[in-house]
């Protein structure tokens, strides 16, 4: 019998968008997945405006060395439990900016360090579509 | 583009080292940069607007080229210069062009060219943990040593 | 005893505001040409919320933070457990009417004291918000409140309201009820912190404005208090307006209908507009919505 707790956040993910420096067109396509045509309320997704309310951190961009002191702050002001989803190639291996002076590393690397028991999911897509991004987010749900 | 050039030949003669005109909208001239201050004022009193500063560095040396618009004319005049390594240093526009203030903090940042009498000569792109000194668009750029790739433990939170 | 009957009346409250709250989403779903969430969403979003870690902001005052919501969450209950426990068992006392809508203004207050302890300046913009939208839609609220207790007689208990609706036709069939129906439908959309009036809690411009620090079980009591509210602000409605709620036979069937014609255009107005400023909430409230109120009383007193 699961715990009411891990049922709620199953069945009640609510998001919050980072944008770490990304060229936005990951951001416009997770914007795509919020509106009613995809629907994402039926598995109980919201959008929130602060990540204190968050359970799932929906990371786009690459991390660079100005951003990355910022998220650090950020995931720490996420209530856990939460899920930390790298959508794009950017958040998963910093695409083609991987050699860049200012480019710090993927987020699963960055996330190793700041906290070794985060849960972290990739939906890969440059960028990925918003039935990708939906895809992603259910299966790493059920994988709870 | 042919009044604008000639205009700026019979201002400044032969300080213009070099004049190519790649197409009817297009202009390079080269310069030495102790004659790119009057250049560039000629220029903005001739009606032009300074639309950046673009630098490369090259084997010969830094070389920063200033790209001047000409709304009525429909044209674009460059003016070019090389500057010495290993410490090029220029005359800042700053004081007196405001369009080129951030454009050379932006080139001191990443090519490290000193702009003298900058009226705000603070760091603009580069994060705060990134060392001084070190130009990342230079040719011998090869990378920080490993420790300085701003790992998480070394993150610094902003101040509140 | 009487603990039983708060104990039950305060599940009624909540499991009703549950509901009320899946409508809405689900009202709004339909609106909006979609499926909506299923009908277990607010149990799971409260299961989920009580999961949590709860962080406490270094920067706030750790007490008025943490109790705040507590407060707003007990005073909810108690107000429903005199609203429903009335409707239950029939027990009243005299001036219900007036500690009801007393304890109905406690969790727009505790909110700006928690926002005000959070330590945060977006929290504070979201509570001066608050504070404003408070003292706009209360005026136009108590007007309507006296204007209903002056035409069923004056006595400010909820029993003699339902009992002279009961004898002498709902209030809403009078003109001052019409009017009196309208302002507070209007003022209720206020006080739960609906769009066009959700100004306080803005999300895409002020990341959650008073609740903004809040996360854990804390934000759990906030949103079960206004679910609770979502509950009983039309049920006050209906006991004001439509005559009450009687529980027996047919007449269920008949209450849930009373209840649905308040919830349906509350969400149906909130799928419909855009959010005002609070510069604005503040002059539609103290002005024509006050002096349509006004209007109203001036008939109750002439009896129309």
């Amino acid at each position: 019998m699961m715990k009411p707790s891990l049922w709620g956040l199953k069945k009640s993910p609510w998001v919050y968008h980072v944008a770490l420096s990304p060229c936005n067109n990951c951001d416009i396509e997770i914007l795509d997945v919020l509106t009613p045509r995809f629907d994402v309320e039926r598995f109980g997704v919201k959008l929130v405006g602060s990540p204190r309310h968050a359970d799932a951190l929906l990371v786009t961009g690459s991390i660079n060395r100005h951003v990355l002191p910022r998220f650090v702050e950020l995931y720490r002001q996420t209530a856990k439990p939460c899920v930390v989803f790298a959508v794009g190639s950017c958040a998963l291996s910093s695409s083609m900016f991987r050699d860049s002076y200012n480019i710090v590393g993927p987020l699963d690397k960055v996330m190793k360090e700041i906290d070794p028991a985060a849960i972290v999911a990739y939906v890969p897509g440059c960028p990925p579509k918003p039935e990708a991004i939906i895809a992603g987010v259910v299966k790493a749900l059920k994988a709870l | 583009m042919t009044s604008v050039l000639d205009d700026l030949r019979s201002e400044l003669g032969t300080r213009l080292l070099q004049v190519v005109q790649k197409n009817p909208r297009r202009a390079y001239v080269k310069l030495s940069d102790a004659d790119l201050p009057a250049a560039a004022k000629f220029l903005l009193g001739r009606g032009g607007r300074l639309a950046t500063i673009s630098g490369i560095d090259t084997r010969n040396g830094v070389e920063l080229l200033y790209h001047f618009a000409f709304a009525p004319e429909h044209v674009m005049v460059t003016l070019k210069t090389l500057l010495p390594k290993p410490l090029p240093r220029t005359a800042s526009l700053a004081g007196w062009l405001p369009a080129a203030n951030w454009s050379e903090r932006e080139i001191h940042d990443l090519l490290g060219v000193t702009f003298a009498d900058h009226p705000d000569p603070r760091r603009l792109l580069l994060a705060d943990s990134w060392p001084e000194g070190v130009h990342p668009l230079r040719r011998d750029f090869k990378g920080l040593p490993d420790e300085n790739r701003g790992s998480a433990a070394g993150a610094v939170s902003p101040a509140p | 005893m009487v603990i039983g009957y708060f104990f039950i009346s305060v599940a009624v409250v909540l499991i009703l505001g549950m509901a009320t709250s899946w409508v809405d989403r689900k009202v709004t779903a339909l609106v909006q040409a979609r499926v909506g969430p299923p009908w277990y969403q607010p149990v799971a979003d409260v299961a989920k919320l009580l999961g949590k870690e709860m962080l406490v902001p270094e920067t706030s005052r750790a007490m008025g933070f943490a109790l705040a919501p507590v407060a707003g969450f007990a005073a909810a209950c108690v107000a429903g457990a005199i609203l429903l426990g009335m409707l239950i068992t029939g027990r009243e006392f005299a001036g219900d009417l007036i500690v009801l809508v007393y304890l109905l203004a406690v969790p727009s207050v505790s909110m700006i004291i928690g926002a005000c302890a959070s330590g945060n300046p977006v929290s504070v913009v979201g509570a001066s918000r608050e504070m404003k939208m408070l003292l706009a839609y209360e005026l136009p609220m108590l007007i309507v409140l006296v204007t209903t207790v002056f035409r069923a007689g004056g006595d400010f208990r909820i029993a003699r309201l339902v009992a002279h609706q009961q004898a002498e036709g709902w209030m809403l069939l009078s003109a001052s009820g019409v009017i009196g129906f309208i302002v507070a439908l209007v003022s209720i959309q206020a006080k739960l912190g609906l769009v066009p009036f959700d100004a306080p809690e803005a999300e895409q411009e002020i990341m959650g404005g008073v609740m903004a620090e809040y996360s854990g079980p804390a934000l759990a009591l906030f949103r079960l208090t206004k679910m609770m509210l979502l509950c009983m602000l039309p049920v006050l409605m209906g006991v004001l307006f439509l005559g009450g709620f009687r529980m027996r036979g047919w007449d269920i069937l008949w209450s849930v209908l009373k209840y649905m014609a308040v919830v349906v255009p509350l969400v149906l107005i909130r799928n419909t507009n855009p959010r005002l400023r609070v510069d604005q909430i503040t002059r539609f409230f103290w002005g024509p919505m006050t002096v349509l109120a006004l209007a109203g009383l001036a008939l109750a007193a002439l009896k129309v």
